[in-house]
């Protein structure tokens, strides 16, 4: 499945991605369907390779806390136990996000029976399998997703991120 | 599969020479304030406090709640006129007094809605359009007030002032502003003098709280602090998490957690404080209620899950029960009111256990909520409490009584003209209403009915707001809109003469046989502009300066930062250039009379207007006198609460809350009136077995017309949604994203399912508003007699599912919102 940013989003015009276009609703812009051509987001920032666990230290609705792309920025690693978007392992569950809310930058509370993230300053809630998606809340974007990789060995690692964490101007710092 | 976000990882921030201008929010009556800094594109502020115009370390991870932070929907580049393109940035200001930083996922979005040609703004309205041929094709300004001129003008001399229709804005802040308001209102009124004129969604002319004005109460008398200083905040019919979502949260919760404890013991000393408790009627348990019950503590929060209708029953049981506990104020009610024996012999006549069976709601949670209210809190002090009430009540069974029941609880209470009280509306839009006085009588005409449907009007100007889908009984409003407008279309097409003149015969010709020239003024192209002849492009906020008021009264200059695009007009301009074409046609024609009706409209500023405008505020709560936008400019976005009292030292003084004086008011009896016959119709047919209540939810606003624009908006809301009960959806075999189809007598609409508990088994909720789905295809015809106000709150359907959207449920989040 693919993943639009923005930017495609205005080449494309705009469209709900996965299927349900909302185009029609903008009449006199073009309309795309879900195209398999369309690139992942290519982040434009020099983001490390990090390990942040092994599979086999996970276990199933426990968060494990961590930080990345640097130690300013804490991120959460969760087997959620159901498969996720943008989900890595063998049971495509394994997820980590910005703990920071992307509202105003609440340290987020990840509950394991609905898979969500609050924020308690403002009460925002983003669904986990849901790549971020805010649920309700006053956020104006998705809770940064962090892109993972799973190596042969089980090692999993951080390699960039989706969408501005908060309080930054960029994810990598100056 | 995924949902729609942004996806930036960076965001350009502005340099220090960024030019930098203040606004408010275009949406909510909340009124939040903004800074907007522009600066070239190509251009970029560094990371060093001092290489930046918000004067932050770029450096270092920006702390929580930092107001120095950018996200990308904040963020736009625009192409002016000129073609020079800029980097805009519209942030939360947090030296506002109504936001301190803080914004909803609405006002947040600004960045997404800027005009741009290469974004999905692109479909703005950027040139006057004609109906030629079965198309809207563009032209100038001067073809398309030429023709609107010569058929208004022709109508106006054959039949009268009451042919030209309007349904028009009346707000403030992206609705319109005190400047385009009063140009349209001295268009239709001192020049057109027609009372087929109707506003915003509703069929008619009128205030949405006459009762309260009878009472003698201004919609909105309190302000912010007031909610931070109370005992009791009670909120009926609104869900303000999601529709006042910063009042809620800058001012209402910081009191239920406690945090205004010190406030309070440094403003009003010499009795007892505690944390706030809140009540709530609504018929669902919102995301509000879940929200209020995790800050305050359950304890503190009571929800009154009230059945759809019945609030007259509620409001004044609970009357009753603080008179038989002699809780009211005696002093309060014999000094500053009157007419206390009819709101007896009405109000406390109501019947308890019949309150109890028609609302739903027992009669110990009747007597908790009248112990919240005004249960002394010791022998010298009363109880603060803030009403604050907006659609779920105005749009409710019956308008006026509706009203006069919550003032005349609130009177009964003494919780006026006081810190921490209160009666007034929570708002919709910002306020900004000021025109010369409409020329119709109380109740004022059906405009819907009268004029469009059995058409006395043959004219119809729309501007600013969408009734092909909002207006209530829309899917007959479509329909007669769709037949009337079509013998015009017919007409020109069977026109070959390239003469306006010849056109306007035509169109004639086509309005005598019962056909219907409209005119359409917005900034896109609404589904009610599909049926236009000429549609005029308005300007938006950003687009030109104007002003308004928030919730609290708090008037501000929201600066112009950007060119409308195309050759876009503000409202007031397009009305003076409309106004000034007839003023020359009848002065040419020798009417002096007809002429001067048409003439003061040569404003060449939008502060000429705004001045011009404070004419239709004098004594009213909005009456800002000889203020002026240098004033407001240099108040920034904190401005001035009017009424503005005098200017002192060249600065407006105005009035934190209303009634502080000895003020005198007037109680309004009210009954219950039991259901009209179109409702009780529906109740007794087992085809209709669901209520359907309806109103907005949190990320989408209004007509959604921009959010139309954002796509992070749309991933999440492709379709509008409704909200059934488990046991419900089971029975219909109803699974969450499902599509359904709602119908009864008045119409058909489809929507998504959310399988949630939030209202009880038999009632469901649909979104208001959303060009995929208009509930108002639902609504039935009726409306208040005493005011014109629909019931939009309350109608019966049946329901039937469709099938499911194959990915839908993948893509969005079906978590019940109300829990926390």
């Amino acid at each position: 499945m693919s993943e639009v940013s923005r930017r495609h989003f205005l080449k494309l015009g705009a469209c709900v991605v996965g299927g349900a276009c909302a185009a029609d609703a903008l009449p006199s812009l073009g309309q795309a369907a879900d195209n398999g051509d369309v690139t992942t987001l290519r982040t434009t920032l020099p983001y490390p390779r990090l390990k942040l666990a092994a599979i086999g230290q996970l276990t199933t609705e426990h968060e494990l806390l961590t930080t990345y792309p640097d130690q300013a920025s804490p991120v959460v690693l969760v087997k959620l136990g159901r498969p996720a978007h943008n989900g890595v392992g063998p049971d495509r569950d394994i997820v980590a996000f910005s703990r920071r809310c992307s509202h105003m930058g609440g340290a987020l509370a990840f509950r394991a029976e609905t898979g969500t993230f609050h924020c308690p300053l403002h009460y925002a809630m983003f669904d986990a399998r849901k790549g971020g998606l805010m649920v309700i809340g006053q956020a104006t974007d998705n809770l940064p997703q962090i892109e993972l990789e799973v190596d042969t060995t089980g090692d999993i690692y951080a390699v960039g991120v989706k969408g501005l964490l908060y309080g930054r101007q960029a994810n990598m710092l100056a | 599969m995924s949902s729609t976000y942004h996806g930036e990882d960076r965001v350009p921030i502005p340099p220090a020479d960024a030019q930098q201008f203040t606004t408010v929010c275009s949406y909510c009556i909340v009124g939040c304030g903004y800074k907007v800094y522009k600066w070239p594109l190509g251009k970029e502020g560094g990371p060093l406090p001092h290489q930046n115009a918000l004067k932050a370390d770029y450096r270092r991870q920006q702390p929580e709640q930092a107001g120095t932070w950018i996200s990308p929907a904040m963020h736009s580049v625009i192409t002016e006129r000129n073609g020079q393109r800029f980097n805009i940035v519209v942030l939360p200001d947090k030296d506002c007094v109504v936001n301190k930083g803080n914004h909803s996922v609405r006002g947040g979005t600004h960045g997404d809605v800027l005009y741009a040609p290469d974004r999905p703004t692109a479909d703005r309205l950027t040139h006057p359009l004609l109906y030629r041929g079965q198309s809207q094709l563009p032209t100038t300004w001067d073809e398309a007030i030429e023709l609107g001129a010569l058929v208004i003008k022709a109508s106006l001399d054959k039949w009268g002032s009451d042919t030209i229709a309007m349904k028009f804005f009346d707000h403030g802040g992206g609705g319109g502003g005190f400047e385009n308001n009063w140009a349209a209102g001295k268009f239709f009124f001192t020049g057109i003098g027609t009372k087929m004129a109707s506003i915003h969604n509703r069929p008619a002319y009128n205030s949405e709280v006459f009762a309260s004005g009878d009472a003698g109460i201004a919609p909105l008398p309190s302000a912010y602090l007031d909610a931070e200083l109370a005992d009791t905040i009670m909120v009926i019919g609104a869900n303000s998490y999601e529709t006042q979502s910063i009042y809620f949260l800058e001012h209402m919760l910081p009191n239920l957690g406690g945090g205004t404890l010190p406030l309070k013991q440094q403003l009003l000393p010499g009795e007892p404080h505690a944390h706030g408790r809140m009540i709530i009627v609504d018929p669902r348990r919102t995301s509000t209620v879940a929200v209020a019950e995790a800050h305050a503590g359950k304890d503190n929060v009571l929800h009154l899950q009230i059945n759809n209708g019945t609030d007259i029953a509620l409001l004044n049981a609970l009357s009753r029960l603080i008179h038989e506990q002699g809780w009211h104020d005696q002093e309060f009610i014999a000094r500053r009111t009157e007419n206390f024996a009819a709101f007896q012999a009405a109000n406390l006549a109501q019947n308890l256990d019949e309150a109890v069976r028609l609302t739903g709601i027992s009669k110990a949670q009747m007597m908790t909520a009248a112990e919240w209210i005004a249960k002394p809190k010791v022998n010298t002090a009363r109880r603060r409490t803030l009403f604050l009430y907006e659609k779920g009540l105005i749009w409710g069974l019956k308008n006026y009584e509706n009203v006069a029941s919550v003032v005349d609880l609130a009177l009964l209470t003494g919780n006026l003209g006081k810190p921490g009280t209160g009666c007034g509306r929570l708002g919709g839009h910002q306020e900004g209403y000021s025109r010369p006085a409409y020329p119709g009588q109380r109740p004022p005409v059906n405009v819907d009915e009268i004029a469009i449907k059995g058409g006395a009007s043959k004219v119809f100007w729309v501007a600013g707001c969408n009734p092909a889908g909002g207006t209530l009984n829309a899917q007959q409003f479509r329909a007669y809109l769709a037949h009337r407008t079509a013998l015009v279309n017919q007409a020109l097409d069977a026109t070959s003469s390239g003469s306006l003149n010849d056109r306007m015969a035509a169109v004639m010709t086509a309005l005598d046989k019962g056909g219907l020239f409209l005119i359409v003024q917005d900034i896109y192209p609404i589904e009610t502009a599909k049926y236009a002849h000429i549609v005029f492009p308005a300007a938006q906020w950003g687009e030109m300066n104007l002003t308004s008021i928030n919730g609290e009264r708090r008037l501000r200059l929201y600066q112009q930062f950007m060119d409308a695009p195309g050759i876009a007009e503000p409202d007031w301009k397009i009305m003076a250039r409309m106004a000034q074409r007839l003023e020359s046609a009848y002065r040419a024609e020798g009417k002096a009379e007809m002429a001067a009706r048409f003439s003061g409209f040569t404003w060449t500023s939008d502060e000429e207007v705004f001045r011009a405008a404070s004419a239709g505020v004098k004594g009213a709560q909005e009456d800002y006198g000889d203020t002026t936008y240098a004033m407001l400019k240099a108040l920034g976005t904190n401005g001035v609460q009017t009424p503005v009292q005098e200017i002192r030292q060249g600065m407006p003084v105005g009035t934190t809350r209303l009634y502080m004086d000895e003020k005198q008011f007037t109680f309004i009896p009210s009954a219950w009136p039991g259901f009209p016959p179109q409702i009780q119709k529906l109740i007794d047919d087992p085809r209709y077995p669901f209520w359907v209540n309806n109103g907005r939810a949190n990320h989408g606003w209004q007509t959604l017309y921009d959010d139309l624009r954002k796509p992070y908006v749309m991933g999440r809301a492709p379709f509008p949604h409704v909200e059934i009960h488990p046991q419900d959806a089971r029975s219909l075999d109803i699974a969450n994203g499902d599509l359904i189809e709602l119908f009864n007598p008045y119409g058909t609409v489809s929507a998504m399912a959310v399988v949630t508990d939030s209202n009880a088994p038999g009632h469901v909720f649909m979104l208001f508003e959303h060009p995929k789905g208009w509930l108002n295809s639902l609504t039935t015809d009726y409306v208040d007699p005493a005011t014109t106000i629909p019931y939009y709150k309350g109608t019966k359907a049946g329901i039937r599912k469709l099938g499911e959207l194959p990915g839908l449920g993948e893509q969005l989040s079906f978590i019940p919102t109300n829990r926390t």
